[in-house]
């Protein structure tokens, strides 16, 4: 009880000394306006919008306006994906591409206020949910946290980019894999961590440092949406909205166990290492068709259904970041640039963090989302106005944000090369179908593992028995063997024979 | 994620098998770049002391603390997967196709297409940025991109990739060595070539909205993303010695500040 009571007036007072700011919220509307704008405009992304928000906000104001741009972006970015999915059946961001599924048959319907409403309070709940969860969790994980030593965090590391590069592979999982082994390799440039031991930086000095997080960000999210998105494409025609955008209470009361059973399926699919809002949202829309009455109309127009995919993708931003703060293993793509600004701010998310950041995180989080339910609630149609800029128009100028956001971070010139190289690498990696997020994963927690790994073999002498001995870390142990032996194809035989004898 | 509903969407679209053909062949080409690249740093990696190396005569750690370990395990592991991936690839039927066009889904417009972001993309980053007035430079970008891919013609797609490449070319060549960054004849060359193109895209621009607003886009977003970055957060911006933002940072700092100073 005590723990509760200090949990919670720790959290007052973080709330408090933010509410009692007044730049708190010039940065919370600036920030969920331009995260929904991000969201709202097909071809750009959450990730990228917290990015690009790192190179401009991320070392440049104190860390307090420093996160709140970055996760007010963040909460707007997910939810503004909407917009585009309900209007114009096309998802802003990969996360609300379940949204569309039910939202554009009933904007077609001309229930889209009535969407657009239930969309807005259903992703203001979910965020609350996994804010929620975010404030018990962080905590008991961070007790736990004694019994995490070098062995289980290198485990674990290993068991971020694979869980990653299993579940965010659009074709073939060992696409997902090479990618994730792509970001652990470029993660080994610069001097070693232990021995200051050169590696592979071919006589260049810059690359003694190894690449750095926000060019390398910038380059995998940036370049290859910009490259994408630069072909002549018709803005599309914007569904007529109908209806009232404020929510109806009784429809709200009616929906609340579905958008509970989101926000918690969403706040955990966030929680596992290196997977997104976009893989929560599907989860939590075959969820909520296989136990939902109403399973039969998803698909057609569906409420439930629309609530189900919104809610989940906005609860996973809470879900994200428990790994984040307590492991620093980031949660999502979105995440893993919320690292990087962690990191060129000298914080160290993990065990060691400091305990008034995560009250302060929760805080910044409660009153990003009530920022982003009035917002979305009250300028909804300055937002459906945005949907109607082509992305030619728009994308050259995230070029040059991009550019001077990356310039500005610290490397200077040699960023930019970086980011460019990046940015080729990854447009390629695109076009074969190769995803881009286990790679960031592989590069952000490519440095833990490396240290990690070898730090505790010199703690054990050179006996490899240090991953099996220890509970933990035996746990993890056989959770990575078995991620990977899941996937073969003998493995994937004998479950399927398991279903076809249990149906 | 197998749901039949997720199947069926059109956003998460099931390949058709010429897809997938495609996607083999250009498998194919992938793992074996991939086990060149792995074996090419595997073979870098034998720099690194494995065991216990001895460098001015002090001895190097043991095996399992080397600095070589983990890129040991990384890039066996990339290669093991990359013949993994070649297996799927030949078996698919992707090594008979891949010398094909058709066969790697070859298509001209894309190709175009790419190239000229590219070169657009290269030029700026690596001639243009360090060496010419970020405004000019960005400036140029902003219209090249808008008018060269809002309407999709190849032609206008070339001709912006030329401009771009003229002036990072010339930048490049004439400004190598970062002591000559500072000159400005590089940035007087981009000025005329971005108002050149400008004037092109209004002659183009009857009857096109959006090519007429490129001018107002063009200009302001540098101008508003350098002057908040510099004075804003007070942040180092490329080229600050250029022609154009050397002027406004002259004017901000002897002719504007003191005004509300006083």
């Amino acid at each position: 009880m005590d723990f509760i009571l200090t949990q919670l007036s720790g959290f007052g007072g973080a709330l408090w000394a933010l509410i009692i700011d007044p730049l708190t919220y010039i940065y919370l509307i600036v920030s969920v306006f331009l995260g929904i704008t991000f969201g709202a405009l097909p071809g750009l992304t959450a990730t990228l919008a917290v990015t690009i928000l790192t190179g401009f906000f991320g070392n440049k104001v104190p860390l307090d306006y420093s996160l709140i741009a970055l996760l007010g972006a963040y909460v707007g970015a997910i939810y503004g994906g909407s917009y585009p999915s309900i209007l114009l059946n096309i998802p802003g961001t990969a996360a609300s591409a379940a949204t569309a599924m039910d939202g554009y048959p009933l904007a077609k319907a001309g229930r889209g206020g009535e969407a657009l409403g239930l969309t807005t309070t259903g992703s203001f709940i979910g965020t609350l949910i996994g804010t929620l969860a975010l404030l018990v969790f962080v905590w008991v994980l961070l007790l736990l946290s004694e019994n995490i030593a070098s062995p289980e965090k290198a485990l674990l590391a290993l068991f971020g980019i694979l869980l990653s590069g299993t579940l965010m592979s659009e074709d073939l999982v060992v696409k997902g894999w090479i990618a994730g082994l792509i970001g652990l390799a470029m993660a080994m440039v610069g001097l070693d961590p232990l021995l200051s031991e050169p590696r592979y930086t071919f006589g260049w000095s810059y690359m003694l440092s190894g690449f750095q997080v926000v060019p390398v960000l910038m380059g995998a999210f940036a370049v290859p949406q910009i490259i994408e998105g630069l072909r002549h494409m018709d803005a599309g025609k914007i569904t007529e909205l109908k209806g009232r955008i404020l929510p109806n209470l009784r429809a709200v009361r009616r929906y609340l166990p579905t958008i509970t059973r989101s926000g918690v399926i969403g706040t955990g699919v966030g929680a596992l290492p290196g997977v997104g809002e976009d893989v929560a949202g599907w989860v939590s829309y075959g969820v909520g068709k296989s136990v939902s009455k109403e399973g039969h109309k998803f698909g057609k127009g569906s409420l439930e259904g629309l609530l189900s995919s919104e809610t989940a993708n906005n609860a996973c931003i809470g879900g994200a970041l428990i790994p984040l703060l307590v492991l620093g293993i980031p949660g999502s793509p979105p995440a893993a640039a919320l690292l990087g600004a962690f990191k060129i701010n000298n914080i160290i998310p993990g065990p060691t963090i400091d305990p008034d950041i995560i009250l302060r995180v929760v805080a910044i989080m409660v009153l990003a989302s009530f920022t982003m339910f009035f917002m979305g609630l009250f300028t909804a149609k300055v937002f459906i106005k945005i949907l109607a800029i082509p992305r030619t128009v728009f994308l050259p100028v995230v070029m040059v944000l991009t550019t001077i956001g990356s310039f500005s971070v610290g490397g200077g010139i040699n960023d930019l090369y970086l980011m460019l190289g990046v940015g080729f690498v990854a447009y390629f990696m695109n076009l074969l179908k190769f995803p881009i997020a286990p790679l960031v994963i592989g590069v952000i927690l490519g440095g833990l593992f490396d240290e990690t790994f070898r730090r505790s073999l010199l703690i054990s002498g050179g006996d490899v028995m240090v991953f099996f001995s220890r509970p933990v870390a035996g746990v993890l142990l056989v959770l990575n063997i078995s991620l990977v032996l899941s996937q073969l194809p003998f493995a994937k035989r004998a479950f399927a024979r398991l279903r076809g004898k249990t149906a | 994620m197998n749901d039949p509903a997720i199947e069926e969407s059109p956003l998460k679209t099931t390949p058709t098998d010429e897809d997938i053909a495609i996607l083999r062949a250009r498998d194919f080409w992938a793992s074996l770049l991939l086990i060149g690249l792995s074996v090419f740093f595997l073979w870098r990696t034998l720099d690194i002391p494995l065991f216990g190396g001895n460098r001015a005569g002090v001895s190097g750690a043991s095996w399992y603390n080397s600095a070589a370990i983990v890129p040991l395990g990384i890039f066996t592991a990339l290669q093991l997967l990359s013949l993994v991936l070649l297996r799927i690839a030949i078996k698919a039927g992707g090594a008979k196709t891949a010398l094909s066009a058709m066969g790697i889904g070859w298509d001209r417009t894309e190709a175009v297409r790419f190239t000229t972001i590219g070169i657009i993309l290269f030029f700026y980053i690596a001639g243009l940025v360090p060496r010419v007035d970020f405004i000019a430079s960005s400036g140029l970008l902003i219209t090249a991109l808008i008018f060269g891919f809002h309407g999709g013609r190849v032609a206008r797609m070339a001709l912006c990739a030329a401009v771009v490449a003229v002036c990072g070319v010339y930048a490049f060549v004439a400004h190598l060595s970062q002591a000559e960054w500072g000159a400005h004849d590089d940035d007087v060359v981009t000025l005329i070539a971005w108002a050149g193109l400008i004037l092109w895209v209004l002659i183009c621009a009857r009857g096109d909205r959006v090519l007429r607003v490129v001018p107002v886009i063009a200009v302001l977003t540098p101008v508003i993303l350098v002057c908040a970055m510099a004075f804003g957060f007070r942040q180092n911006v490329p080229n600050r010695g250029g022609v154009v933002f050397s002027q406004i940072e002259y004017h901000y700092y002897v002719t504007l500040r003191p005004i509300w100073r006083e």
